[in-house]
Order: C-alpha cells, then sequence, then structure tokens
C-alpha cells in the first residue's frame, strides 16, 4: 500500500509540486520507499528468498530513480547498483527481464548526467542485448515492475505487459540514439532513430503531431546523404501521421484555438521540409547533368537516361530493403503520399517541372502560416527557397528568354522584400538578399548578352536593357559591399572568413559588368574599363597581401590576373583611337 | 563626440567572487581552485597540468562594482546612445554571484547603495548622458525610453511587469525586429523610475529551493530598454533607435541545454511521456550534413531567438562569467570558463541604424 502511495506521489503528485520546492513530493516518496524497505527486511526471515530478493530490487529501483530525479546522484547509482545485483543471477526470468532492463536504462542516463557516455554506452547495449536474447529464448510477456507489489486480482494482462515490456526496450534504442549521436557515430544514431520512430508506431506510443515532426526532420539526414528515397517516405509518412492527428474539435476557448495555431504552425514546418526535399533534389540533377561552365550536358543527359532505365529494373530490389513505417493500412496511405512525387534526378525540363511544381505548391502551403508580420525571417526563409527552385527550374530551360523571365520572377519577389526590411536587426538576411539580388540580375544581363549575340545587330532596346541590367547588378552588389563597412565607413583592411568570399565574387562581378556595359562614348567606356581595371586589381592586390586568401577565389583570382595584364593595353588602344593625334 | 569601435568580437569578461560570504565554506573546506594571473589571465588548478584562460577582463576578489561597470558596461551604454544595440549577459552557477554583479546585494532595494550593481549603474549612466546630450542639443533633439522586463522559464514567455499575464509569443516585425507580443511596456524618464521597474519586477521571479541548492534561479530574466531620440536639423527628422538588454541567466548548472553542455542523455522521463526530444537528435545529426539545404525546426530555443540580434548578430554584447574560486566548485567552474572561452568566439557586426525620413514640412 505504501509503495503505491510512493509512486503515485513521485509520479503524479509531484507535477504539482509549488515551484518553490520542486521536490516536495518525491521527497515525501522516498520516505514512504524507505519504510516499505525496512518493512521488508524485517520481514527478510520469513519468506521465499528469491521473492524477496526481487523485491528489494524493486524497491531499490524505485529508490534510485527517486535519487536522480532529485539530482543526488551517486546516491542513486548505488540503489541501482544494488539492484542489477540483486537481478543478475534471474535476469533472463519473465518477473525480473523489464526490471532489469529499466535498472540499466537508468544507469545510462546517470552515467550521461556525468559526461561519461561510454560508461553509459555499456549498460545500455547490454540492456539491447538483454531484451534480444529475452526475445529469442523466452519471448512471453514479461511482468511489469510494478506488479511486484500489486495484489494478485490487480495484475496486468499479457497485452497490457507486452506493452509496456516494449516501450521499456523503446526507450533504450533512444537513448542508444542520443549515445551514438554523443560519440559522433552519426549512421549509427540516425538507424536508431529510425527504429525508435518506427517502434513508436507500430506500438503506439506516439503524438501524432510530434512523431511527424521526427520523422520529417529524419528526412533532412537523409538529404544531407542524398538519399531521396528514404527522405521521401519519411516525409510521406510524416504527412500521413499528421493528416491523423487530424482536427482539434473547434471549440471556442481559448486553449483550443492555440492547439489550432500551433497544428497550424507543425503543417507549415512540414512543408518547409518537402520544398528542402524538391530543392536538394533538383539540385543534385543539376550537379550531375552540368557541364564545366555550369550549363545543361545533353551528352551527359542521354546518357543518365540510358542508365536509368537499366536502373528501373534493380529498383524494385533496392525499395524493400529500406525500413518502412507502418502497418499495412498506413503503409499503403504512404505509399500513396510517394506516388506524388519522384525521388530520382530529374534528367529533362519536363521531369524538373513537375518537382518545381511541387515544391512551389508547399511554398504556397508554408507562406499561409509563415507571413510576413510576425515571423519575418521564417518567410523571407521560404522566399529565398522559392527563388532557389525557380533558380534550378531555370537551369533546366533552355528557351533563354523563357529562362530570363523565370529569373526576373525572382527579382519581384525578393526586391519588395528587400526593401523593406531594416538592416539593424536583420543584417545577415539582407546580406543574403543584396548578393542574391545582385546575383540574379548578373545572371539576367548573361542571358540578355547571349540573346543579343544572336542578333546580327543590337537593337537600341536591347542595349538599353543589358546596361539597367547591368546597372542594377552593380547596385546591389555595391550595397552588399557597404554593409561590410564598419561605423566609419571604412571597407575592412581584412575580410572576415564568413564574407571572405562573397565579397571577392561581388568585387570580381563588378569589375566584369563595368567591363560589359555598352556605351558609344569613348570617354564614358575608357572611365569604365578604369573601374572595371581598380576592380580587378583589388583581387590581385588583396590576394597578395593574405595568400591565404587564394584558395577561396581561385577561378577568379586568375581571370582577374589576366584581366589586370591585357586592359591597360586595350585601354591604351582606346586613347589613341580617340585621340589619334597625340 | 565620437568613441573608439574596438573590434566586432563579443567581450568576455570573468569575475571572481570572494568565498568568504559563500555557503561553501561551512564544511571547512577552504582550498580554492583558481587565481587570477594578471588582469586577463586566470589560473585554474586542474590536475595534473594547470589550465590557464585568457578573457577581455578578469576581475579579481578585490575588484569593486564601479570598477567592473566601467570596464563592462559604460562602452555599451554610450554605444546604445549613438545608436546601437547593446546586450550584457551575466552567466554563471547560482552562487557565483551573479545577482551581485547585476543588481547588487539582495536584501536592499536602495538604489544608492554603494555596492549596487551593472543594472543600476547603466540607468545612471544611461540617463545621465540622455540629459548631457539633450542640454548640448537644445529642443532640437527629444528622447524616449521605454522598458519591458520579461522572464523565459521552461521555454515559456512571462511578463514580469504584469504578473497576471502567461505564455506571451515571441514575434518579429520587419522593421523591428523580434519582440515579445503583448509585453506590457513602460515609459521611464528617470534612472529612479527604471530602478522601481526592475525592483517590482525582480520580485516576481520564479526561485525553486532543492535540498542541494538553496536558492536557484530557474529562469532567465531578459530587461529590455528602447532608446528612441529625434532630432530636427533643417526640416529633416532624424530617428535613431537602440536596444539595451540587460540579461540575467538562469543557473548554469541547471541547464541542460545541448548547447551549452553536450554530453547529457534527454530523459524520457516517466513512462507515458513521449520521446519529445527525439527531434533534437536528429536534428543534430543533420547539423553535420555538409552546406546542404536544409530545415531545421528545432532550432531556437525562446532566449537565442529573442536575443539572436545579440549572439552573432549587430549588436555590442559582453558577457560576464561570474565564478566561485572555491575547489567544491571546480566542475562548474570549469565549465563556466569553457562556455566563456567558446563565447569570445562569436562575432559581432554594428551598424548604424539611421533612418533618415526627408520631411519638408
Amino acid at each position: 500500500e505504501k509503495f503505491r502511495t510512493a509512486r503515485t506521489l513521485s509520479a503524479v503528485e509531484s507535477r504539482k509540486d509549488p515551484e518553490t520546492e520542486p521536490y516536495r513530493s518525491k521527497y515525501s516518496a522516498r520516505a514512504l520507499l524507505q519504510e516499505v524497505k525496512q518493512q521488508l527486511s524485517a520481514a527478510e526471515e520469513g519468506g521465499e528468498a528469491r521473492l524477496l530478493a526481487v523485491r528489494r530490487a524493486v524497491l531499490e529501483y524505485e529508490l534510485g530513480v527517486n535519487h536522480t530525479d532529485t539530482e543526488e546522484l551517486s546516491a542513486g547509482e548505488e540503489h541501482l547498483q544494488r539492484c542489477t545485483q540483486l537481478l543478475e543471477p534471474h535476469r533472463l526470468s519473465p518477473d525480473c527481464v523489464s526490471l532489469y532492463i529499466q535498472a540499466q536504462n537508468n544507469l545510462g542516463i546517470l552515467w550521461s548526467e556525468r559526461d561519461e557516455i561510454k560508461t553509459a554506452q555499456t549498460y545500455l547495449e547490454s540492456a539491447e542485448a538483454l531484451y534480444n536474447q529475452y526475445m529469442k529464448e523466452d519471448g512471453n510477456p514479461p511482468l511489469d515492475p510494478s506488479e511486484h507489489f500489486m495484489a494478485e486480482e490487480e495484475k496486468l494482462t499479457d497485452q497490457e505487459r507486452s506493452k509496456r515490456f516494449e516501450k521499456a526496450y523503446t526507450h533504450t534504442l533512444y537513448y542508444l540514439a542520443q549515445v551514438y549521436q554523443h560519440l559522433e557515430m552519426i549512421e549509427k544514431a540516425a538507424q536508431y532513430c529510425h527504429t525508435t520512430l518506427k517502434r513508436q508506431l507500430e506500438y503506439c506510443g506516439y503524438y501524432p503531431v510530434e512523431w511527424a515532426l521526427n520523422a520529417a526532420t529524419l528526412s533532412q539526414y537523409y538529404l544531407s546523404k542524398q538519399c531521396f528515397m528514404e527522405a521521401r517516405h519519411c516525409l510521406a509518412a510524416a504527412s500521413v501521421i499528421f493528416s491523423q492527428a487530424g482536427q482539434v474539435p473547434s471549440a471556442e476557448d481559448n486553449e483550443a484555438e492555440q492547439d489550432q495555431q500551433y497544428l497550424c504552425q507543425r503543417k507549415a514546418e512540414i512543408a518547409r521540409f518537402w520544398i528542402k526535399y524538391c530543392l536538394n533534389l533538383l539540385q543534385s540533377a543539376r550537379k550531375l547533368l552540368e557541364d564545366n561552365i555550369g550549363e545543361l550536358d545533353p551528352d551527359r543527359q542521354l546518357e543518365l537516361k540510358a542508365q536509368r532505365k537499366k536502373e528501373e529494373d534493380e529498383k524494385e530490389k533496392g525499395r524493400k530493403k529500406a525500413v518502412l513505417f507502418g502497418t499495412s493500412d498506413i503503409c499503403d496511405s504512404v505509399l500513396a503520399m510517394e506516388e506524388k512525387v519522384s525521388s530520382v534526378y530529374p534528367l529533362d525540363f519536363q521531369e524538373a517541372r513537375e518537382i518545381f511544381l511541387v515544391g512551389q505548391n508547399y511554398v504556397q502551403e508554408a507562406k499561409e502560416f509563415f507571413q510576413v508580420d510576425g515571423y519575418v525571417s521564417d518567410h523571407i526563409e521560404i522566399v529565398q527557397d522559392h527563388s532557389a527552385l525557380f533558380k534550378v527550374l531555370a537551369f533546366f530551360e533552355e528557351d533563354y528568354e523563357r529562362r530570363c523571365k523565370m529569373h526576373k520572377r525572382r527579382i519581384d519577389m525578393l526586391e519588395p522584400i528587400y526593401a523593406d526590411l531594416n538592416p539593424q536587426y536583420y543584417l545577415l538576411i539582407s546580406r543574403q538578399l543584396q548578393f542574391e539580388l545582385a546575383n540574379t540580375f548578373y545572371e539576367m544581363m548573361d542571358l540578355k548578352v547571349a540573346i543579343g549575340n544572336r542578333l546580327e545587330e543590337l537593337d537600341s532596346h536591347t542595349i538599353k536593357k543589358i546596361n539597367s541590367l547591368a546597372q542594377l547588378a552593380i547596385k546591389y552588389y555595391e550595397l552588399f559591399l557597404d554593409s561590410l563597412r564598419n561605423p566609419d565607413k571604412v571597407f575592412p583592411e581584412e575580410l572576415g572568413e564568413d564574407v571572405l568570399r562573397p565579397a571577392m565574387v561581388a568585387k570580381f562581378h563588378i569589375a566584369r559588368l563595368y567591363g560589359k556595359l555598352i556605351t558609344s562614348d569613348h570617354k564614358k567606356q575608357l572611365e569604365n574599363m578604369q573601374t572595371s581595371l581598380e576592380y580587378y586589381m583589388f583581387l590581385v592586390d588583396y590576394c597578395e597581401k593574405y595568400p591565404y586568401a587564394v584558395r577561396a577565389i581561385e577561378t577568379e583570382l586568375e581571370l582577374s590576373k589576366e584581366m589586370v595584364g591585357l586592359l591597360p593595353a586595350r585601354m591604351e588602344r582606346l586613347r589613341a583611337k580617340m585621340y589619334p593625334f597625340i | 563626440y565620437s568613441f573608439s569601435v574596438e573590434g566586432d568580437a563579443i567581450k568576455v569578461y570573468v569575475r571572481v567572487r570572494p568565498p568568504s560570504e559563500g555557503p561553501a565554506l561551512a564544511d571547512g573546506d577552504q582550498g580554492l581552485c583558481l587565481s587570477v594571473l594578471s588582469p586577463t589571465t586566470i589560473r585554474l588548478h586542474s590536475k595534473p597540468e594547470p589550465k590557464i584562460f585568457t578573457f577581455d577582463y578578469v576581475a579579481n576578489m578585490e575588484t569593486t562594482q564601479e570598477s567592473v561597470f566601467s570596464s563592462v558596461a559604460k562602452n555599451i551604454v554610450e554605444s546604445c546612445m549613438n545608436g546601437y544595440n547593446g546586450t550584457i549577459f551575466a552567466y554563471g552557477q547560482t552562487g557565483s554571484g551573479k545577482t551581485f554583479t547585476m543588481m547588487g546585494p539582495s536584501d536592499s532595494d536602495n538604489f544608492t547603495h554603494s555596492l549596487r550593481g551593472v543594472i543600476p549603474r547603466s540607468f545612471e549612466y544611461l540617463f545621465f548622458l540622455i540629459e548631457r546630450e539633450k542640454e548640448k542639443a537644445g529642443s532640437g533633439k527629444s528622447f524616449l525610453c521605454k522598458c519591458s522586463f520579461i522572464e523565459i522559464y521552461n521555454e515559456q514567455i512571462f511578463d514580469l511587469l504584469d504578473s497576471a499575464s502567461a505564455g506571451l509569443l515571441l514575434r518579429e516585425h520587419i522593421k523591428k525586429g523580434v519582440f515579445v507580443d503583448g509585453a506590457v511596456e513602460q515609459v521611464l524618464s528617470s534612472a529612479a523610475e527604471a530602478y522601481q521597474v526592475l525592483t517590482t519586477g525582480w520580485r516576481n521571479r520564479r526561485v525553486a529551493s532543492t535540498s542541494m541548492n538553496r536558492e536557484s534561479s530557474r529562469s532567465h530574466a531578459v530587461f529590455t530598454i528602447t532608446v528612441e531620440s529625434m532630432e530636427k536639423n533643417n526640416e529633416v527628422v532624424n530617428i535613431r533607435s537602440s536596444l539595451l538588454n540587460l540579461v540575467d541567466l538562469a543557473g548554469s548548472e541547471r541547464q541542460k541545454d545541448t548547447h551549452t553542455e553536450g554530453l547529457r542523455l534527454k530523459e524520457a522521463g516517466n513512462i507515458n511521456r513521449s520521446l519529445s526530444c527525439l527531434g533534437l537528435v536528429i536534428t543534430a545529426l543533420v547539423d553535420v550534413g555538409n552546406g546542404k539545404q536544409r530545415h531545421i525546426c528545432y532550432r531556437d530555443s525562446k532566449l537565442t531567438f529573442l536575443l539572436r540580434d545579440s549572439l552573432g548578430g549587430n549588436a555590442k554584447t559582453s558577457i560576464i562569467a561570474n565564478v566561485h574560486p572555491g575547489s567544491r566548485c571546480f566542475g562548474e567552474t570549469l565549465s563556466t570558463l569553457n562556455f566563456a572561452q567558446r563565447a569570445k568566439l562569436i562575432k559581432n557586426k554594428a551598424v548604424v541604424n539611421e533612418d533618415t525620413q526627408g520631411n519638408v514640412s
């Protein structure tokens, strides 16, 4: 009886403890447990030795957990150790195995709190091994530790027993996932996370929303490993399980409204995971397909298409190997979800467009929640992703005019946001936007030049267009460079590691842009060449002064050196043409 | 009027409190685990090799409140007058002297106490500067100061100026940055008023005691002053605004936050609780990824989100790491010094916010 009160005290009552004394109930629970222990040792003479030992182990376990909960680690360790010692001979029997595993789990936690991850690992791995051995040799639902002090008629059903046992083991896996993460055994940690999720699903030990988010987050791990099939599976499962979380009954009170808010945010988060999926798939495909100047390589395209045909037959087999989530009906919904987007690299515009459209849909969905008002940085990140989707789609587009229009769409979404943003609070984002806008104008200018080159003669409209795009690109690069200046408007002598490459690229692109400006006025042209030369010089001089910078911008530096060699001669020729008689 | 700009890195100060007032002495443990070698270095008597730490400034046990204030906060308050955002953090285990450093002796609400801490001194200095500016500029310049005082406890935000409120939300505004939606803002006209607000709010803080710690603060408290200045100059109105955040962090020994501590398993706790921290583990896995496009939704804690500008953003920031010299506190002291060492690696970029509106009226 006292045992039961103690348990309720520490499990239930302790949540209601006043904040000034967070452990009050735990302390009174502890006192009760001590009493039970006394009584038990008094009774030691009579009863059966084994039964007594097990009961004492239960008490030691409870005391151990109680002490660790209240930040008294070494006392907790002693109790838990005593518990495992008592159980050691019987650890494979149905009445002890669950308790033993839980004691090991707790020892694992305890050692991790002392930053001794290796020690924690040994306890948890032995718990894992014990589970496997028990399941192999016995496999019957074992007794739950709480039953040892229960009257016969209260004992649990086999179903309940098995559920609790499996839960304890799921915890072992969950702790192991953390241990492996701390030990930087990343792959193993991911695998244990995956298995933990899978088991949560099987034994219904999960909150749908939370589970969905965890699965969706796991997809990001697979993305970083380029495992698109696994990533898609995690995301599809996340979406399916999330939809089961269902609509909260729309009560009028405040709490329901907050829940609704929470659900909406989570839904938007999952949409954002999908966006990243689409983006990564497209970008990786682009990497495979681009030639050395970053354009679509048609030979490579044909080659990959042929290769894909071959692999298609093999695919079915690979599918079965991956760890799948869910029981049959969930599994079906997950598969249906997966159908909606491909997990293989798109190889032409049509295929890329399909993925792009899925991504774009999720952009809209995510934006519904993450509006500028209230979620500035999230909103901007989504817009940046949208822009990135357009950028990579443009890669697959062969028609330059249409490609240019896609970049225009990027400008249209980025420019107004940039204009509103206060750099006092959003300096980094503001810089990113400046740089991206500059790059987009730069790309558009390049496209216009390429289109113009196909014409017999440049018409004044195209010239005007090219010049204005170039000017805009210069404007944003300069804004970016200005943001690096210190409060006294001085440009830093030495650039920080994080901005070195972008700053250099900005300088280099400005140099190129001045070179591209078209004018019939020779004097103006000379001025532009002079400016261009100065910017190229900056790169060359900087790298001379700080040789370590060369690594970051090798190609740009090489071209700059070349231009620094060529430009003065060109300028000389131009001067000669302007003033032929001097 | 100008002041020297000393780079952008976060400044880290360490202060060693005297052991005599502490409870650690009760069991006759006189040993000290560290010694201050110079105003910038500290030696920790670890075994087998002692460890030397270098910081921007190390205050030994004799350092006065006044001198802590002038080396840590003076410059930041001045910057604040010039349109920069500034933040001062106090970090350290419970009992290491955070409250003493920031507030002063706990038993006095007295604004004029000679042992008053960094916060009241910052108030005085801020309003001294404002008065001086006003005198210099005459009617052309006006100031508006507002303050708010919030507490972050268990990842929830409470308004200490409105004890009836609960669960406020953090939101972002495209012009004003991160703000606490619905937090009370009180207009301040003098240092005495600011101190009044502070003491009232301080009493509303959540404090907890366990058998291990006599008193341990479980929450972070953030006191924010917004300084707005308006200058009329030939039909052009020049508005500057800046924030000064004064932050008292929860006792570092309670922070099981993965960012600061690293190696601890998150407990699943009661068997019925879900494994809600699994996401954090996965997040950590993804973080190691190789510069790929990815989305993480668990990352920000409320505190780091609120103070994002102060941590590697666009502000001037100082951290005061408080340590207790007793050898019993060796572990916590080491982890505090390690934290402070890491904080030095964070770089800030400060940019003046000058919003020139060409009002021709």
